[in-house]
């Protein structure tokens, strides 16, 4: 049902997924770039709850919650793209290591 | 008189009466007030006026009570449910006898004094405290219980002390006020004790009540003594049992106050000292009146001694008569003489009560106040014309010193004739009024049946022929021979002259009443007299009322007066005519009497020094026991509290402190992870995360 393509082949590919988006998000300076960085790990999440979701035939549970979720990461990147334009516009950087007004 | 025809009238209102004893008590109170606060520029004369309404107040109630009327006035003054006092005035013959015998003779000093005190700086406070003497000596006589008495009793002798220490920049008055006002604590001590005694278990303190009055017996009068014991009725009715020994100390603890205010021996050394005050003062207060209110106390709480009390004043009374004219036989003080004189005649007086010849003491005591105060106001203007003389030439000698004086007779006739008539009544010769009371009671004391009266009767005689010796000596050294003190200057006219008239005039109207007259019809005798008697003698229930022998009643006087007019004619030979000398002045003899029996070393060497060492012991306790435990402890608390701070400061502030720190660092720590960098908290929740699966993994 896979298409003779074994299940740990998907989750190799969505741990690959995860791990670059998790790499990106702690790593580049960029706000977008973290999240882009931050989609990359949502969709490696919606990946697993498709291919699991293939051993549920009845109800297709996982393909709903696929869409949930890529529903969710859609308003979740309006409201960070809307963040960081607030961000910019008060500290004229998308850095986040620039914005360091809560530490302490 | 018949006891039965005296009315007797108690009262809640003033009557007439009550008012004029009122208005006499407390006019010169009001002269005191009004001198004190006020200050008048005339209170010598306002004092005098003020005495004066109050001897004519006293006549009235004089004259309203005399063998007809007692009054008595109370009115409740405590009440504290159990205990009710008290205060009213009693008015009845001895009362109002001494109430006109006290202004009488306030009036007559004060008088006096405005010459002889003139010049004075504190002139006008002499007269204040006179008056507020005179009051307190009037509450003392008009008081109608014991408690009344007491207070008014303390206040003579404040006053006193005030009049003693008139003169108080000299060192000597001072010291002298010092010591009447100490010694008369010791017997108002003993007299407080003795009305205590009363009053716990009388419950009351009125006079009326417990001694009696017009012939009513009183608590006392009522009680009995069977087999040793003391059966007795108090106030409320309730019967009550004592040893009889009970008795005779309240009976003594009362008299020992009269014994410190009279001067009686062991409590008579005050009265000579006491001399260190003007001589108007000791003339009033230590021959007329303070000294009178022992004798009058003891008169008045009669009926409380028995037989033994009675042998005991007796013998004090007339011991001390004796050792005080043996001491006035030498004395070279004009003054002193008088002093000692004085202290004798008390003597007399209290020995008369001991042997209940109760009328003739009394009477005695009024005799003496006339010519004791006429005495002393001659001494007084002596010595008050020897100061001028001593003013105005710069001269340095001691005016009271009779060894300086003599041959005063011709330039002061009028203060040599009336002391002549007082030393003559002292002396007890007939015509006179000392002739009449003293005799009274040498009678009494020859009629007097207990065995050891006869000791007390041949003391008495022969007191009473020294007296007439010494107060001659006294009327010689002065007014006879020639001036000695002339002697010692030569170039100046020591001369002086009659005093003015204010002062002659008081002592001529006490010398008319030291003539027997003013007392008695019959010269010779006096138990005719109507002081004799108007004095009911109050029923002592413990001893029988004396009886006058036939024997005594002949032949005492006649003997009396032969010693008498002997020593008086050997005293003229001895210091007129000067041919004649007793005892050397080195002859111990001569010493004893001269230092008063020693009695002053006496008192000074055993009961001053030991009291002063007993002081001193007491000091060092306070200063090195007391405060050295006191302040050990205090050292004790400090070291204490110096532990407490330190564990204080270092644990309990240590903990605290360290707690604080912990927070403080831990916090540091802490927020070192708060870099507000957001990629980081990520990372380490990741990294977390991870540490949380492998650990889950590895345990």
């Amino acid at each position: 049902m896979l298409n003779g393509i074994p299940l740990e082949h998907f989750v190799i590919v969505s741990a690959v997924l995860f791990s670059a988006g998790l790499f990106s998000v702690l790593s580049r300076k960029n706000a977008i770039m973290i999240l882009i960085g931050i989609e990359l790990m949502i969709n490696a999440g919606i990946l697993n709850l498709v291919v699991f979701g293939a051993f549920d035939k009845q109800k297709n549970e996982g393909q709903v919650f696929a869409l949930f979720a890529i529903v969710l990461a859609a308003a979740g990147v309006a409201v960070a793209l809307a963040i960081i334009l607030n961000v910019y516009r008060q500290f004229k950087t998308v850095e986040p290591n620039q914005v360091e007004e809560m530490k302490y | 008189m018949q006891v039965e025809s005296i009315k007797l009238i108690e009262t809640q209102h003033i009557t007439t009466v009550i008012g004029a004893a009122l208005g006499a008590l407390l006019l010169p109170l009001l002269s005191f007030l009004i001198i004190g606060f006020i200050k008048p520029r005339k209170s010598d004369w306002l004092s005098i006026f003020f005495s004066f309404v109050s001897f004519l107040l006293s006549v009235y109630c004089f004259i309203n009570t005399w063998n007809s009327e007692i009054h008595h006035f109370t009115w409740q003054w405590l009440n504290t449910g159990v205990i009710k006092l008290n205060a009213g005035i009693k008015i009845d013959n001895l009362s109002s006898l001494m109430l006109v015998l006290v202004t009488l003779i306030t009036t007559l000093v004060l008088i006096y004094s405005t010459e002889y005190m003139k010049g004075e700086k504190y002139y006008n406070r002499y007269f204040a405290h006179l008056s507020l003497f005179m009051f307190s000596m009037l509450g003392v006589v008009l008081a109608d219980s014991l408690l009344l008495i007491y207070i008014f009793w303390e206040l003579v002798g404040f006053s006193s002390y005030l009049l003693i220490g008139f003169w108080f920049d000299r060192d000597s008055a001072a010291a002298a006020n010092k010591k009447a006002f100490i010694v008369n604590r010791i017997g108002d001590i003993a007299f407080f004790v003795g009305i205590m005694i009363l009053f716990t278990q009388f419950r009351t303190l009125d006079l009326s009540a417990l001694f009696g009055t017009a012939g009513k017996a009183g608590l006392i009068q009522q009680s009995v003594v069977e087999n040793g014991m003391w059966k007795f009725v108090d106030v409320f009715g309730q019967a009550k049992t004592l040893d009889s020994w009970m008795l005779t100390a309240a009976g003594l603890c009362i008299f020992a106050g009269a014994v410190a205010k009279s001067a009686q021996f062991p409590l008579h050394v005050w009265l000579p000292d006491a001399m260190e005050g003007p001589t108007s003062v000791s003339s009033l207060i230590h021959a007329a009146t303070m000294v009178a209110a022992g004798v009058y106390l003891t008169a008045r709480v009669y009926p409380l001694f028995n037989p033994d009390a009675l042998t005991v004043i007796a013998s004090i009374g007339a011991f001390t008569a004796f050792m005080a004219a043996t001491i006035a036989l030498t004395q070279n003080d004009l003054k002193k003489v008088l002093a000692y004189s004085t202290i004798s005649q008390l003597g007399f007086m209290i020995a008369a009560l001991g042997i209940g010849a109760w009328q003739a003491a009394l009477f005695h005591l009024v005799t003496h106040a006339f010519f004791k105060c006429l005495l002393f106001l001659g001494a007084g203007s002596v010595i008050h014309q020897l100061h001028h003389v001593q003013h105005k030439h710069h001269l340095d000698f001691d005016p009271q010193d009779m060894r300086l004086m003599g041959g005063l007779r011709k330039q002061m006739p009028v203060t040599y004739l009336v002391l002549l008539v007082a030393s003559l009544s002292l002396a007890g010769l007939p015509l006179f009024s000392g002739f009449l009371s003293k005799d009274l009671i040498l009678i009494g004391a020859w009629s007097g049946e207990k065995p050891g009266s006869t000791i007390v009767a041949v003391l008495l005689s022969v007191t009473s022929a020294l007296t007439a010796f010494y107060i001659f000596r006294m009327i010689f050294k002065v007014f006879w021979a020639e001036n000695r003190l002339q002697k010692t200057v030569e170039n100046i006219d020591v001369s002086v002259h009659e005093s003015g008239k204010s002062m002659t005039i008081p002592m001529v109207v006490l010398a008319i009443f030291s003539l027997f007259a003013a007392f008695s019809i019959n010269p010779l005798h006096g138990t005719h007299s109507w002081i004799y008697e108007g004095l009911i003698v109050p029923l002592n229930s413990f001893s029988p009322k004396i009886q006058y022998m036939e024997f005594a009643e002949s032949w005492v006087p006649i003997i009396t007066v032969v010693l008498a007019v002997a020593m008086i004619l050997v005293a003229r030979f001895a210091y007129y005519k000067q041919k004649m000398t007793f005892l050397s002045k080195q002859s111990f003899l001569y010493k004893f009497s001269y230092n008063a029996w020693y009695f002053d070393k006496l008192y000074n060497s055993v009961i001053v020094k030991s009291v002063v060492l007993l002081a001193n012991s007491i000091r060092w306790f306070d200063t090195n026991i007391v405060d050295g435990f006191v302040n050990g402890t205090a050292s004790v608390v400090q070291s204490l509290s110096a532990i407490v701070d330190w564990i204080d400061r270092n644990i309990v502030d240590g903990f605290v402190n360290g707690i604080a720190a912990l927070a403080g660092r831990l916090g540091n720590l802490i927020r070192g992870f708060q870099t507000g960098r957001v990629q980081q908290y990520m990372a380490l929740g990741v990294f977390g995360l991870i540490l949380i699966i492998v650990l889950s993994y590895i345990f």
